[in-house]
């Protein structure tokens, strides 16, 4: 659904260079800082910026053209909702705009649950609650086949965070394609299916789990285990000290951070650990390297970087 | 389609109250002028009244306050972005936009114009009616060249402030008996007016380079629209 290849664009001051990606439907990240060049990857995917070297492919034909314009939605840091209307004014003319049969804009919002905006003003609306109302506009549009999405949990409202995973996620089960761009790895481990990791501009590296992505870590994979409380969790250390496959344990509060050398291994420890020392476990969380190591480990050892599947 | 791409900037221009005021107050100057030049009995007072303060002021700066309320105030591409995000074409929501403010302008420009022209009509003017038919026609017309004219300046500077400059442009080049106001909606909209003429043409030349002029504008500013 979507295909760059051999890409190359300039936007001063960043420039991508040689970028060759095929995505279909599912969820797709773009792991790097806007100085890498992920959102001038965005905006070639839009048809907002012009490719220098290369060709955009978007459903089947070229981002500008007038049958996929309408398809594609774009959610940036700063998103441009039409001023002036008020929120469910706007969401109709998004409607008619696209050409789809208009819906109730409370219905609409209530997917990222910002139902209460529906009657604000657009001009009104804080950078946060805007960037729900263009998400929800993007997720609930019959006709959008391709979203775009900007650093997906910055800068969001508090009511919208939650229910953006599944949002997106029931967006890509629909059969679209969903592009995020983040600098955060956790982020992207979160939400998307495969990951692309972009540096200056190229692409350092393709990986398509989370394992992967945890593995490219030089200090191996790391979780975090949350407890109930602050006892439980001291319970939990001790049973993890005969663990052999534990590394190293931190611990903060109810919170426990374990280190070892695979992701799985370290989750079946630590499910063993709180079962011998019968501590209820809140939750247990993968923490994807930052970006800085995985593009190190990618570097070091080009190994990490595996293809992206079909 | 055509009608929701311009929604947007009709919607702008309803919901504006500056320029709500703007317009007022403009209004209220050209009626009052009317009103003095029937009271002190001019003779030509509908043509002095329409091609001094009403084709040299009132509509230039009605018609930079209507561009700028149906751009919201921003630059052209920072206002058709918008409706861009939702699939509609940079050229597209550009035209619509300038189409918008171009009808708004013309409608106030027109109906401001037979006012004036029905308020101070003198001795020596020709016939009432007529004299406010031309004169409508001849508002409408500037009215919708200088909404172009200003559309373009919104394509200059990261606000869209080109339109003062345009303004400003406009009444240094536009002047009486100056060559330059052949390329100003300022000289040929006096040239309607019954003023003077730029380069001693015709009343139908300068209808012509008033619509020569809007769709170079406009042309213009879609094409700067699309540079984004």
């Amino acid at each position: 659904m979507i295909a760059l290849d051999r890409l190359s664009a300039r936007r001063k001051p960043v420039s991508i260079k040689s970028v060759t990606i095929d995505w279909g439907p599912g969820i797709h990240a773009v792991v790097g800082t806007p100085g890498d060049g992920c959102s001038l990857l965005l905006a070639l995917i839009v048809g907002a910026a012009r490719p220098r070297v290369g060709k955009v492919r978007v459903l089947d034909g070229a981002p500008t053209d007038a049958r996929v314009r309408p398809q594609i939605a774009r959610v940036g840091i700063d998103p441009s909702l039409p001023d002036a209307l008020r929120v469910d004014e706007a969401l109709a003319l998004a409607s008619t705009l696209r050409g789809e049969p208009p819906r109730a804009a409370s219905e609409r919002l209530s997917v990222l649950g910002l139902e209460a905006l529906s009657r604000r003003p657009v001009d009104s609306l804080s950078r946060q609650e805007a960037r729900g109302v263009a998400l929800a506009e993007a997720v609930t549009s019959s006709r959008v086949r391709v979203v775009v999405v900007d650093e997906p949990f910055s800068s969001n409202d508090a009511r919208a965070a939650s229910r953006i995973i599944e949002a997106l996620r029931a967006k890509s089960r629909s059969g679209c394609v969903v592009v995020v761009a983040t600098a955060s790895l956790r982020d992207a481990g979160e939400l998307a299916d495969d990951y692309v990791l972009l540096r200056a501009g190229a692409i350092l590296g393709k990986t398509t789990s989370v394992r992967a992505l945890a593995r490219m870590a030089p200090g191996g994979a790391r979780l975090t285990i949350l407890a109930r409380d602050a006892l439980e969790a001291k319970r939990l250390v001790a049973a993890l000290a005969g663990e052999s496959d534990v590394a190293g344990v931190e611990l903060e509060a109810n919170t426990v951070k374990v280190r070892g050398p695979d992701p799985v291994t370290l989750a079946r420890a630590a499910g063993r650990a709180a079962s011998e020392a019968h501590v209820d476990v809140v939750e247990i969380r993968a923490e994807p390297p930052s970006l800085a190591e995985a593009r190190a480990a990618v570097a070091i050892e080009p190994a990490n970087a595996l293809p992206v599947a079909p | 389609m055509i009608a929701a791409v311009g929604r947007l900037s009709a919607i702008r221009i309803a919901r504006s109250s500056r320029l709500w005021l703007s317009l007022g107050v403009w209004c209220f100057l050209a009626l009052a002028f009317a009103v003095f030049a029937r009271r002190d009995g001019w003779g030509h007072g509908a043509d002095r009244v329409l091609s001094s303060f009403y084709g040299g002021l009132a509509l230039p700066f009605m018609a930079c306050a209507v561009a700028r309320a149906a751009f919201g105030g921003r630059s052209m591409t920072s206002s058709t972005a918008p409706l861009v995000a939702l699939g509609v074409s940079p050229w597209r929501a550009a035209l619509a936009s300038i189409g918008v403010a171009a009808v708004a302008t013309a409608l106030v420009g027109a109906l401001l114009a037979a006012s004036v022209a029905v308020i101070a009509h003198g001795a020596a003017d020709p016939p009432r009616g007529r004299d406010a038919i031309a004169s409508a026609y001849a508002g409408a017309l500037g009215g919708a060249a200088y909404a172009a004219w200003f559309a373009l300046g919104t394509t200059i500077g990261r606000r869209g402030g080109g339109r003062l400059f345009l303004l400003g442009a406009d009444w240094l080049l536009g002047g009486a008996g100056a060559a330059t106001a052949f390329a100003t909606p300022r000289g040929h909209l006096r040239n309607l007016l019954g003023g003077d003429s730029p380069m001693n043409i015709s009343e139908r030349s300068s209808s012509a380079m008033l619509l020569a002029l809007m769709a170079v504008c406009t042309i213009l500013a879609c094409q700067n629209a699309r540079r984004r």
